[in-house]
């Protein structure tokens, strides 16, 4: 996973529609901070690096190498957990 | 306490939509007695559970059996179970399952299936399982991957098949689903006439454990592997169903409220029904629900334990099972009185011919 890669929720994944989870298979994964607002722009066509920049203009005063640094770290928590997976990249 | 004012709501909802089967296996979790077919909840029933659940906050519903196919309303059942927000997974034989069948539960929203297998090898997976399924899960797996849902399979592993378990796991592998479940069989329902067939050695066990280390290294990022360590060789008891009365609650197909598969068998519980009550009531006042919720059952040993939080005491279906008495320590802790009683069932392997269910 890098800022090209494009990330896709893994089959059987999604957000509660209201609630700060992400359902799984046999499980829930609490969100926390940004974790929602990035996940909600994780649907298999906006690359990392795309999400980054619709994050930085929401979330003013937070600079982009540590949006980065936050959005990569969930995607590669989430990858490992089998929960996203990288569409393209 | 305090217990009531804090009661949260159930996270998850186990939907036995039926006890019909066509499998007969020989570790068959389901209690004894069954539910006929004559006395199974109507659609409409499950409709207004499956609202309710979503209101109070459920979050997975797990449709289960018996064989929930055998109900021409799973469709239906899928679609309201959606509707009210709840993540919907399905545990079956496979038996039965059409693509075009297959097709119609995903339409309605299925979101995750589990099949499970008995053996890698046809002849023991077939005789364990009562019928000849085998075949008929291994055909159907391709046609599964089609659709875009979540894959499980369930490896079930006890004595006769433990010792195969490297080439299990490449079956599995093979199947390439999303995850996949190794799972001991536990000792409660139809199970536990079994179980001197089924235990399997310490020797056999000790064996397993590397295999899963290594299958999980191997797997990674790929199949999700999840194993269970076999209670009846573990020192400390499992934080069973999150704790009694926390986390789940099961629907049986007579629409009785049951804190976990096996809590039929504990003496002097009555179960509520969906009949007459709303989901909410049952989780908050049914009796059942309370007789273990909290700690004041527990023995002095558990309420001086630091693990009481993590584990609750453990299985109270597994203290009677085991001791007679559902107050009990689970026998699978060093720390209670009968905990020798596991020492000497992991020793002696005393074996038995199969017993199958009808």
């Amino acid at each position: 996973m890098n800022v090209n890669s494009i990330p896709v929720l893994a089959r059987g994944c999604r957000l509660h529609a209201t609630r700060d989870v992400l359902l799984i298979p046999e499980g829930t994964l609490e969100l926390e901070g940004p974790a929602r607002d990035i996940l909600l722009r994780v649907d298999g066509s906006k690359s990392v690096g795309q999400i980054v920049a619709e994050l930085i203009e929401e979330y003013e005063g937070i600079e982009q190498s540590a949006m980065t640094t936050d959005v990569l770290e969930l995607l590669q928590t989430l990858t490992a957990r089998g929960a996203v997976r990288v569409a393209h990249g | 306490m305090g217990e009531q004012e804090t009661l949260a709501g159930p996270l998850s909802l186990i939907a036995e939509v039926t006890h019909r089967c066509p499998l007969h296996c020989l570790y068959c979790s389901n209690p004894l007695e069954m539910q006929k077919a004559s006395e199974e909840l109507e659609t409409a029933d499950w409709k207004r559970v499956f609202a309710e659940a979503g209101r109070l906050g459920v979050l997975h519903l797990h449709l289960t059996g018996g064989e929930p196919l055998a109900r021409p309303d799973l469709e239906d059942l899928i679609a309201v179970g959606r509707d009210a927000g709840l993540y919907v997974n399905m545990i079956t034989s496979g038996v039965g399952l059409t693509e075009k069948r297959l097709a119609a539960l995903v339409e309605a929203g299925l979101e995750h299936l589990q099949l499970s297998f008995q053996d890698v090898d046809e002849a023991t997976a077939n005789h364990v399982a009562g019928t000849r399924a085998h075949a008929i899960k291994l055909a159907l797996v391709p046609v599964i991957r089609k659709f875009p849902l979540a894959f499980t399979v369930n490896l079930v592993v006890h004595r006769m098949n433990l010792d195969r378990l490297q080439e299990f796991l490449a079956l599995a592998e093979e199947l390439a689903p999303d995850r996949l479940e190794i799972a001991h069989v536990q000792y409660y329902g139809w199970a536990l006439k079994n179980r001197a067939l089924l235990m399997p050695t310490e020797e056999q066990v000790r064996r397993s454990l590397p295999i899963v280390e290594a299958a999980k290294a191997r797997l990674r990022g790929r199949i999700q592997l999840e194993s269970v360590f076999p209670d009846y060789y573990a020192s400390f008891p499992k934080a069973c169903v999150g704790g009694w009365g926390r986390q789940m609650i099961l629907i049986d197909p007579a629409g009785r409220a049951v804190p976990c598969h096996a809590a039929a068998v504990i003496p002097g519980l009555a179960f509520d029904n969906v009949r007459e009550h709303d989901l909410g009531w049952l989780w908050r006042e049914s009796a059942a629900f309370q007789r273990f919720r909290g700690d004041a059952w527990m023995s002095e040993t558990c309420l001086q334990c630091p693990r009481k939080e993590r584990d609750s005491g453990g299985c109270r279906c597994q203290a009677f099972l085991l001791t007679g008495d559902a107050e009990a320590i689970d026998p699978v802790c060093r720390y209670s009185p009968h905990h020798g009683m596991l020492t000497t069932l992991r020793t002696e392997q005393p074996t038995q011919l199969p017993v199958w269910r009808g």
